[in-house]
């Protein structure tokens, strides 16, 4: 995720301040210098980083502690606030007919990124459409053909057509039904007068209710410039970061959206046409400085529910809402799990997981916890049906023939067995909820109702 | 390419001779003072504050009043606290006998303030943070302590101390790309790997009509059976460039298009097999496992990364990666057109190991430079034009 590093290199500074009730110039010195670290590390542009660090090092000299705040805590909020500040609102893309233009480097992701978005629109209840005016790159048409078809979504474009503003224009007309229309454009150059020449035809041709700025995370310094052109002569309204699933921090976003004046619209986090995410600033924050992200997680959690119930019609997870927890809704959670991503990003958005915590765990604490998760699908695979409903039921002999039939031993098989019989009882405190509200369930487990156990699907990486 | 930087080097060499004329400056006006006080010791008082600020001139003036009245206190209280600071300093006798002779000594805090200056042009041009560290200790090991005649100019030192750092960390392992093409036992394989969108199949185009040019027969192996539209886009190329396209359906095994590849590339008397992959994530465990595989199963002559010279930070991260999974043995910099910071190419070369061994200049078939170091590196510490 974006400046990761800044949020655990930050907070293993801030960790410096506790106890402090005061603190010096010194101390402050040393907060920025990490803080500038990490930023220019996270390709965050020199004079935003050197503004920014100045802002933070003044505020925190001249600000008052407000009472009974420690040092460390006033140095926090004043970390918190500057951030937020830089990185603004996400921006607003109200959910009814427009037409979004998209603009960017060449390579930076535009077409996967007008697919996603447009999956995402479709997911919203609209009907988007996507028109694909790159004239220039060979095979530009076919993979906007296919990643549209992956997403369900409408598509123009004219494989032979040599001008992009005609094919815009056509375009528009051919998919007049459409509610949102998304204008993929070729990639290009800001410093290429006669490209930018035709983005500002194409501009003219469909009048975009707002142009968005597909940045690469990895790009570099060089953000700056290009950001600043585009603006110049498109107007940039938001910025999508791409390409956020590798090690890149994405700071060129934060430049961008800074010398745009604009803000950030989407991530993109994977190769898939469902791997987009709308740019939430609270949760991001959040999951900088450490305190989790409630409603990504949740969102994640529904929709993986959703994908799993989909696919086996006679599991229901509402009934684990009324207490009766069997082995199959454990093993069904599990597939949900998986189908949330890598549990490592999942376990950053829990709060009290996230940051701090995840610092500690040792680097392979994931792919551990991810084998031992495999180890309990292939045992589960190996029960049958009446066991996987009635687990109580399952006794010495059974274990064996359980632990010979999955190439496992009988350890554990019994360790999954008293896994489930502990999410079993977290459970049925819950039970009492009723509705199934997956939000709601979350809020009590933040309250402290969870720990080891856990929710559901969560249990097995709970020690 | 570099424009930025090149205006940083040349600001940081002239910031570096201003305080080293300053000091001259200084020193000569410090020796003046020293002797005027040796008999007026009422005038001590605001030389001794300059000293504190000058340590050298300070170190000089101790030296050449001796301990013959009170200005010697001052001044040696202000060179204790000098030498406190920086144990590894030149020592008092040596800048002593460098003053006496005319030369003046480069000190670390004489270089903190420009060297501060370059490392931001550093990271502003896309070096990565350990690279521009690694750089900026090479200039200091050469400039502190060395002497200057004062006849020679700083611009010179700084220059000499400039071009080495630089060159040490871009001039890694280079080789001549046309003779090991022409040495090698045909068909030479050569694979392209990369992250997503650098601009690998355009380089693998540019790059067949870079060895056509030179006498070879090329065939393309589209090893890119993963990303939507990755096959037509190959295949253009190919047709517009009238060369011989191996690929299969999408979804296919990516190795076996490249062995297929190279076993036409056998049995038709090809001279190279430019062999693409679909580009991935270095994250992406699967993927990489997978590249390894090609690596194993088609034994390429050559693995060549692709990146774009737009790209920050996270550029070494990537050819660390990629070279763990496949071992490259060059790079190829995209998008490396003349406005692009290009730190990426200083930074990739230093921590793989591996020189960068051409340019993406343009949209062009033929905009595919060779990649110089030493040309670069004299360009950029050219005058500017």
């Amino acid at each position: 995720m974006v400046l990761d590093d800044l949020g655990s290199s930050l907070r293993g500074t801030l960790d410096d301040l506790r106890g402090k009730s005061r603190i010096d110039e010194e101390d402050i010195d040393e907060v920025v210098k990490q803080i500038q670290r990490s930023l220019l590390q996270a390709d965050v542009d020199v004079g935003l980083v050197m503004n920014l660090s100045e802002n933070i090092k003044q505020r925190a000299l001249e600000e008052e502690p407000a009472a009974g705040t420690t040092a460390r805590d006033q140095v926090l909020k004043v970390v918190y606030e500057e951030m937020v500040d830089l990185v603004g609102d996400s921006t607003e893309l109200p959910l009814e007919p427009q037409t979004i233009m998209l603009a960017g480097l060449q390579g930076s992701g535009k077409t996967t990124t007008a697919a996603k978005m447009a999956w995402w629109f479709s997911k919203k209840g609209l009907r988007p459409a996507v028109i694909q005016t790159d004239t220039f790159r060979p095979g530009a048409y076919d993979q906007a053909k296919q990643m549209c078809e992956r997403a369900e979504v409408d598509f123009y474009g004219d494989p032979d057509g040599s001008d992009p503003v005609q094919i815009a224009r056509d375009g528009l007309e051919a998919t007049a039904d459409a509610d949102v229309h998304i204008v993929d454009t070729a990639g290009r150059h800001a410093l290429e007068d006669d490209l930018i020449d035709e983005i500002e035809q194409i501009e003219d041709a469909v009048s975009p209710d707002i142009s968005l700025l597909v940045l690469d995370a990895a790009i570099g310094q060089g953000a700056k410039q290009q950001a600043r052109e585009f603006d110049e002569s498109i107007g940039i309204g938001g910025v999508v970061i791409t390409k956020l699933d590798g090690t890149a921090k994405g700071g060129g976003a934060l430049t961008a959206v800074n010398e745009t004046d604009s803000s950030i619209a989407f991530l993109g986090t994977g190769e898939t046409v469902q791997d987009i995410e709308r740019f939430e600033p609270n949760g991001f924050i959040s999951r900088l400085l450490g305190m989790g992200d409630l409603k990504q997680l949740s969102e994640r959690v529904e929709r993986a529910m959703a994908e799993t119930q989909a696919e086996d019609e006679d599991w229901d997870p509402e009934s684990i809402m009324e207490g009766s927890f069997t082995l199959k809704d454990m093993q069904k959670q599990m597939e949900a799990m998986n189908k949330m991503g890598p549990l490592d990003q999942v376990m950053d958005m829990i709060p009290g997981l996230g940051g701090g915590i995840m610092d500690q765990l040792p680097d392979n604490a994931m792919d551990v916890t991810q084998d031992r998760m495999r180890r309990f699908e292939v045992i589960m695979d190996s029960m049958t049906d009446d066991e996987l409903e009635e687990p109580q039921s399952i006794g010495a002999a059974q274990i064996e023939r359980i632990a010979r039939g999955s190439g496992t031993d009988e350890e554990t098989v019994r360790e999954l067995l008293s896994q489930h019989k502990m999410m079993d009882r977290t459970l049925s405190q819950f039970s009492g909820m009723g509705d199934g509200d997956m939000q709601r369930m979350m809020k009590k487990l933040q309250k402290g109702g969870g720990g080891g156990g856990g929710l559901g699907g969560m249990g097995p990486f709970g020690d | 390419m570099f424009d930025g930087l090149k205006d940083k080097l040349s600001s940081f060499r002239s910031s570096v001779e201003e305080t080293a004329d300053k000091k001259a400056e200084e020193a000569a006006d410090q020796e003046n003072a020293a002797a005027e006080s040796a008999q007026d010791p009422a005038r001590d008082e605001p030389d001794s504050a300059e000293t504190a600020v000058d340590p050298s001139s300070g170190a000089a003036a101790a030296t050449t009043t001796e301990d013959t009245d009170e200005s010697v206190a001052a001044s040696a209280s202000a060179e204790d606290t000098v030498e406190t600071d920086e144990d590894d300093g030149p020592s008092a006798f040596k800048r002593a006998a460098a003053f006496a002779t005319g030369k003046i000594i480069i000190e670390e805090e004489d270089l903190e303030d420009p060297l501060w200056e370059l490392e931001m042009a550093l990271l502003e041009s896309d070096v990565e943070m350990s690279v521009a560290e690694e750089i900026l200790e090479t200039i200091r090991e050469k400039m502190i302590g060395e002497t200057r005649k004062q006849v020679d100019t700083t611009g010179e030192l700084v220059e000499r101390a400039l071009h080495d750092a630089l060159l040490d960390v871009i001039q890694v392992g280079q080789f001549d790309f046309d003779e090991r093409i022409a040495a090698a036992d045909k068909p030479v394989t050569i694979i392209f790997t990369g992250v997503n969108g650098v601009g690998k199949t355009t380089s693998i185009a540019k790059l067949s009509e870079y060895l056509a040019d030179r006498g070879y027969s090329v065939v393309l192996a589209n090893g890119d059976t993963y990303r939507a539209g990755a096959n037509e886009q190959i295949q253009k190329h190919a047709e517009n460039l009238d060369r011989k396209l191996i690929s299969h359906e999408q979804g296919g095994d990516p190795a076996a298009v490249l062995y297929d590849g190279v076993k036409y590339a056998e049995s038709n008397d090809i001279d190279v097999v430019l062999g693409d992959t679909a580009g991935r994530l270095h994250t992406s465990d699967d993927l990489m496992a997978q590249l390894e595989k090609i690596g194993r199963v088609v034994d390429p002559d050559m693995t060549l990364f692709v990146d774009e010279a737009v790209a920050g930070q996270d550029a070494v991260q990537r050819a660390k990666k990629f070279n763990e999974a496949a071992e490259i043995d060059g790079a190829i910099l995209t998008k490396a057109d003349a406005d692009s910071s290009g730190g990426a190419a200083i930074s990739i070369a230093y921590v793989t190991g591996k020189p960068i061994l051409f340019l993406g200049v343009g949209q062009g078939y033929d905009d595919l430079e060779r990649f110089d170091p030493e040309l670069l590196v004299d360009r950029l510490l050219g005058e500017t034009e």
